[in-house]
């Protein structure tokens, strides 16, 4: 990828992110999910800033990815609000939905198209103007380092290039914020450097909120991080205030 | 309609590339060209009655494996994820894959427009019965396929889809035969929901607005539940 990836020191909050309420990008109040019997997420509130990057921390079963579907749009809450730069998750979902990229943990690509041709596809979706397609395509495939597989049918792509592809997709409109659910799972060591490198160049760029159950990834990578255990969020910090964050860890679980 | 545009092309691209479409249109045209010249050898009567009614069967017993994939592939590798999370709403979606399912079928019945052409060659057809019976057969497309689409939104498991389709469209073909052994009003009712009793009058000929409702209406509903099926989530 064509990010530097020696950067490997505690991650610095972004400038602007310590403003106050105008600088939310993502508020949730009172947010919950129930599947039937089951509570899949206890009501939380969380505010996350503009340019920063925040994880949710837990182990899997935790909520995490509830929590992101219903704020990608994907799930209903079962009560409770979520707004992206002031709209409404549900009330007025297009408009959020036109804001956020989105790369779930299971990546989700079409295997007959070529890798250009779905990227092209990404863009007309997401409402990328036709005359920029091709601009913000090529923007993506230099981002990513996908030069050398944009004519290849996605079938054929190996798993790194799949998640490099699914990212390129999250983020071909240039959106305001990345949702990445688990966006190391299943990559090599270097696959997981490079992830992280970009993600860290897109911070304060752009909001990012991802998910980990990897604690030494959180600390390289977050500004701040949450805690998510059997539903209920835990607590929030800031990593830089938080020089141990597995003692952390331990207390609080 | 721009997105519209954008979802459309995807499907159609997505069907054209599946080897399930291109199996399906020749099994489809090889038993109808058998059907077709072994009736014309034995009545030699310049019609496409007949036809009409092998493509009825057919498309009832093809297309539930022709939409069987069109939510539940997506669902199963997650795309569909993909699609509910874009700014798209989730009728563009539907019709989006409607219409293209549709377009396959169409082509597929547009194949026996050769034997049409056949008994205008060498015979004299009565045109209106052929005219209805096009009209009948793409009615009856559009029913079939959103059946498929509802049915395939039910489910990530492809051959759950078809039977769910299949099943569905064999019991509407039977309601008639069922409404003698019903009390009123059930037995009106199930007669006024059979596939067949409104696809045989417009086949032979008889074109009543009631039939163009029923199919209207069933496609309609079927595209209304299938919408509201993916925005329960």
């Amino acid at each position: 990828m064509n990010i530097e990836t020696s950067a490997s020191e505690a991650v610095q909050p972004p400038a602007g992110a310590r403003d106050a309420e105008g600088s939310l990008t993502i508020s949730a109040r009172g947010v919950s999910k129930r599947y039937h019997s089951v509570m899949a997420l206890h009501p939380l509130d969380l505010d996350i800033r503009r340019g920063e990057v925040f994880c949710l921390l837990g182990p899997n079963g935790s909520g995490k990815s509830s929590f992101i579907r219903m704020l990608a749009g994907y799930l209903t809450p079962s009560s409770g609000s979520i707004s992206v730069c002031g709209h409404d998750v549900v009330t007025d979902g297009l408009a959020a939905r036109r804001l956020i990229g989105y790369v779930p943990e299971r990546v989700p690509l079409y295997n007959f198209m070529r890798v250009g041709e779905f990227l092209r596809f990404a863009g007309r979706l997401r409402g990328v103007e036709e005359q920029h397609v091709g601009r913000e395509v090529a923007r993506v495939v230099d981002l990513l380092a996908l030069g050398d597989v944009v004519g290849k049918p996605i079938r054929t792509l190996s798993r790194g290039y799949r998640q490099r592809t699914a990212l390129a997709q999250a983020l071909v409109h240039d959106p305001e914020i990345l949702i990445l659910d688990e966006p190391t799972n299943g990559l090599d060591p270097r696959q997981i450097m490079e992830t992280r490198a970009l993600i860290r160049t897109l911070a304060g760029r752009c909001t990012v909120l991802m998910t980990s159950h990897i604690l030494s990834e959180v600390e390289k990578t977050a500004h701040r991080v949450g805690l998510l255990l059997h539903g209920k969020l835990l607590g929030v910090r800031a990593i830089a205030e938080t020089p141990n964050l597995e003692a952390w860890f331990l207390s609080v679980t | 309609m721009r997105v519209l545009g954008v979802l459309l092309r995807k499907e159609l691209e997505a069907t054209l590339t599946s080897p399930v479409g291109y199996t399906i249109i020749a099994v489809f045209l090889l038993v109808l060209g058998y059907t077709f010249s072994l009736t014309l050898v034995a009545t030699r009567v310049a019609n496409l009655n007949y036809i009409f009614h092998q493509i009825y069967v057919l498309a009832i017993l093809l297309v539930p494996a022709m939409t069987m994939r069109v939510f539940a592939e997506e669902r199963s590798t997650d795309t569909l994820e993909l699609l509910l999370t874009s700014p798209v709403q989730e009728i563009a979606i539907v019709i989006a894959k409607f219409l293209a399912t549709l377009a396959l079928i169409l082509g597929m019945i547009g194949g026996s427009v050769v034997y049409a052409a056949i008994l205008w060659i060498y015979g004299d057809p009565d045109w209106g019965p052929i005219y209805s019976g096009y009209l009948a057969l793409v009615l009856l497309g559009a029913f079939l396929v959103s059946i498929g689409l509802f049915m395939s939104s039910l489910t990530e498991n492809q051959v759950v889809a078809a039977a769910l389709t299949l099943g569905t469209s064999l019991m509407l073909w039977y309601a008639d035969s069922v409404s003698g052994m019903l009390p009123a009003p059930f037995d009106s009712l199930a007669l006024n929901l059979s596939l067949i009793g409104h696809f045989h009058a417009m086949a032979t000929g008889s074109v009543f607005l009631s039939d163009i409702g029923y199919f209207v209406t069933m496609t309609l509903l079927a595209l209304f539940l299938t919408t509201r099926r993916l925005q329960a989530r």
